[in-house]
């Protein structure tokens, strides 16, 4: 068992906690909690699991919106901005988590405060102001209805300071759109799992947040020499030139193996995108590369990956903001087949505009195209809109429709899973989902991707523990097999993946910068060296991997476990995907072969403990843990398999 | 010998603010930064503020935030001096 020291530094040291119904607001120290989970998610994740009821459901003012700052976010930590949003999944019923980068987190903890705890329901429209300790809930009805960009527009001039920092919802998240994010920054989402949904529930549109504080570090001197290497590291790792500009970087050469690998065309009617719609989307002379007008990076970033974009020709002709991303390319270019950079970038800045979640938008609204090739829907249903493959304009009037519950939008606003009961004929097939959200995964190519985003507790998204699925990236050693179609030794490196990125929510530390692209950023032994002199504390490597981590894999896991009936059923990718074979390309023929796929799951869980049978949680894997408290928990429900 | 900040190759990062505020303070402070780097997302203009309290990290063998501005924009030149 682990020896908990006191926590010396990196914490802001309070957890904020406010109630909505009750207009209250207080404050509880961060400690004991950090203590348990080191931070951030694992924060969230505990308070989560101890204070909602197994009958709450997302829309009940009992669900709790939590953000979590990561320990180490406000200090020098290379890469640490992230923030953690959990709260009930809107698509699962289970444990919902998005993670954000930005400024917001450290200007957070600047002001005090390591979390925000937020219960209840109000009435009207407020938005939370937090200026170090001075905290109120204000009325917000002058920002209600407005876009993202607008309302930190009209905050920022009202409250008379452009450096406030502003977490808000759009349209999307007011009106609950199921797929809606929190934004950032402007332009940085909290995207899945509808934690935007949950806020617009909740009747808080905003968040503004200013702080004048420090951080204070345990060993100051020992901590900037482990900060003074990490830059090193990050410095002279070659890859960090080419994270620089990632998205527009890899993908403009037409021959980069990631367009082979990671895409699915057509709502994964194909995973192969030609290659004349590369070029046109991605070329550097008049594709995407040519409306980038620069590149910003998030707070103590060294990574800078966010490129700036100003459309300079056609109909969207002066529209600019931060913002395109790889899910870009493989959400609104190659799910709908859109290959015009314009349209393309005007449809990813409008995601954000409305507070959409642009995973959502993209899988959600490929599904929809798709039907309507089908015949399933016509133009009748969707008001007039032909969305048919490649129709940008289409798809950026339907963005709108569905951020405002506009006609066919209204029809769409309460999820697809919904809109798939309504329309029947089979269309739910084609709804590529998991665990209930929509997904623009890849499946049938990447296999060690596909287990991880098949078994995410945060249902169909690859940031438990996707793998790069290639040996020219991601840190070396670790542990697996990276021949990326391979079905053998992909869940060490699945499972490996995992815990590195539970320790990054927890500190706050990009998955970028830390363990996940670059060959040589951040390690695990840099996190420990960084924790030890940051915070006072005396952890190992394996303390970290082989408990923090799995701690808190365990408590979203478990989360699950009460609040739905989730098992290993849930824990298969898309049945599209095992029943349809890759159409062109050099993985011409592949898909998901059941018998492979499922040993490959057995192998998961017997890492991480589990149940091979059932993919549940063991007593003594729990209680080795420490968390007997939530063993109990699951044995009263039957959950607990007793090994 | 001045700082001089190149707008091109400014990321935002605020990086320089706060390690500048742990050169003064020893904590990450960055109220008490001799830089304030202030970002507009919308519009994509970056400001960078330097005032008098730098004093061009004295005890150390360069400028701090020259040091760890790992994009390049900040430089430690020569200051010439122009004379009528």
């Amino acid at each position: 068992m682990i020896e908990r020291r006191d926590i010396k530094g990196c914490l802001a040291g309070k957890i904020l906690r406010v109630d909505l119904s009750n207009k209250k607001i207080w404050a509880e120290d961060t400690e004991k909690y950090a203590k348990k989970t080191l931070g951030g998610r694992g924060i969230n994740s505990l308070i989560m699991i101890n204070e909602i009821a197994p009958q709450v459901k997302w829309y009940d003012p009992e669900n709790l919106l939590c953000f979590g700052v990561g320990s180490l976010v406000g200090t020098m930590a290379p890469g640490a901005c992230r923030v953690d949003v959990s709260t009930i999944n809107v698509f699962s019923g289970g444990k919902g988590s998005a993670n954000v980068g930005g400024f917001w987190g450290a200007e957070l903890k600047y002001a005090g405060y390591d979390n925000i705890i937020i219960i209840g329901k109000s009435e009207k429209a407020v938005y939370l102001y937090i200026n170090d300790n001075h905290i109120e809930i204000r009325e917000a009805n002058f920002i209600w209805g407005k876009t993202i960009f607008e309302t930190e527009k009209i905050l920022q001039q009202k409250l008379g300071d452009n450096d406030i920092k502003i977490a808000s919802i759009g349209p999307a998240g007011e009106n609950r759109v199921r797929g809606s994010a929190i934004i950032i920054d402007t332009a940085r989402a909290a995207g899945g799992s509808g934690v935007g949904c949950v806020m617009g529930d909740k009747r808080l549109k905003a968040i503004v947040v200013r702080g004048h504080g420090k951080i204070e570090v345990a060993e100051p001197e020992r901590f900037m020499k482990a900060v003074e290497k990490c830059y090193r590291q990050c410095k002279n790792e070659p890859n960090t030139k080419m994270m620089h500009k990632a998205p527009l970087n890899l993908y403009s050469d037409p021959e980069w193996e990631g367009w082979n690998t990671n895409i699915v065309v057509k709502n994964g009617q194909d995973d192969q995108w030609e290659k004349v719609n590369r070029i046109r989307l991605m070329n550097f002379k008049t594709g995407v590369p040519n409306l980038q007008k620069g590149v910003r990076a998030c707070y103590s970033c060294p990574t800078g990956c966010m490129p700036y974009m100003e459309i300079n020709k056609g109909k969207y002709k002066g529209n600019k903001g931060e913002g395109f991303w790889i899910n870009t390319i493989m959400g609104h270019a190659c799910r709908f087949n859109i290959s015009d950079p314009e349209s393309v970038v005007e449809s990813w800045l409008l995601t954000n505009e409305l507070g959409l979640d642009g995973d959502y938008v993209a899988a959600g609204l490929s599904w929809i195209f798709e039907l309507y090739e089908k015949g399933m829907i016509n133009q009748k249903d969707t008001d007039g809109l032909e969305l048919t493959w490649g129709n940008g304009d289409a798809l950026n009037k339907l963005i709108k429709k569905l951020a405002y519950r506009e006609g066919f939008g209204d029809f769409l606003a309460d999820g697809m899973a919904e809109v798939a009961k309504k329309i029947g004929q089979n269309s739910e097939y084609y709804l590529i989902q998991v665990k209930g959200q929509p997904s623009i995964e890849p499946f049938r190519i990447p296999k060690g991707w596909a287990l991880a985003v098949s078994t995410s507790p945060v249902a169909g998204r690859h940031l438990r523990g996707a793998t790069m699925g290639s040996n020219k990236y991601g840190p070396k050693p670790r542990p697996g097999n990276f021949g990326v179609t391979d079905y053998q030794n992909q869940a060490k490196g699945v499972v490996w993946q995992g815990k590195t990125k539970e320790l990054e929510d927890n500190l706050g530390i990009c998955n970028y910068v830390g363990t996940w692209s670059g060959a040589n950023f951040l390690t695990i032994a840099d996190f420990t060296e960084l924790i030890n002199a940051g915070m006072g504390l005396d952890l190992t490597e394996e303390d970290l991997m082989n408990h923090y981590a799995v701690i808190g894999r365990n408590l979203e896991k478990a989360f699950n476990t009460l609040h739905t009936g989730m098992s290993r059923k849930d824990d298969l990718p898309p049945k599209r995907f095992q029943e349809e074979e890759v159409k062109s390309g050099p993985y011409k023929g592949y898909k998901i072969e059941e018998n492979k796929y499922n040993k490959m799951l057995d192998e998961f869980y017997e890492l991480w403990g589990w149940d091979k049978k059932t993919g549940m949680q063991t007593r003594t894997g729990l209680e080795n843990l420490g968390l007997i408290d939530i063993a109990e928990k699951i044995e009263k429900q039957g959950k607990l398999i007793d090994k | 010998m001045k700082i001089i900040r190149n707008d091109n190759l400014c990321y935002a990062c605020k990086t320089c603010q706060l390690i500048c505020s742990f050169h003064h303070t020893n904590t990450f402070w960055p109220e008490r930064s001799s830089i304030i780097v202030s970002r507009n997302p919308q519009d994509g203009t970056i400001k960078w503020f330097k005032n008098a309290s730098c004093d061009q990290c004295i005890n150390e063998k360069e400028p701090l935030c020259v040091k760890y501005c790992i994009y390049g924009a900040l430089q430690l030149v020569k200051e010439v001096k122009e004379y009528d």
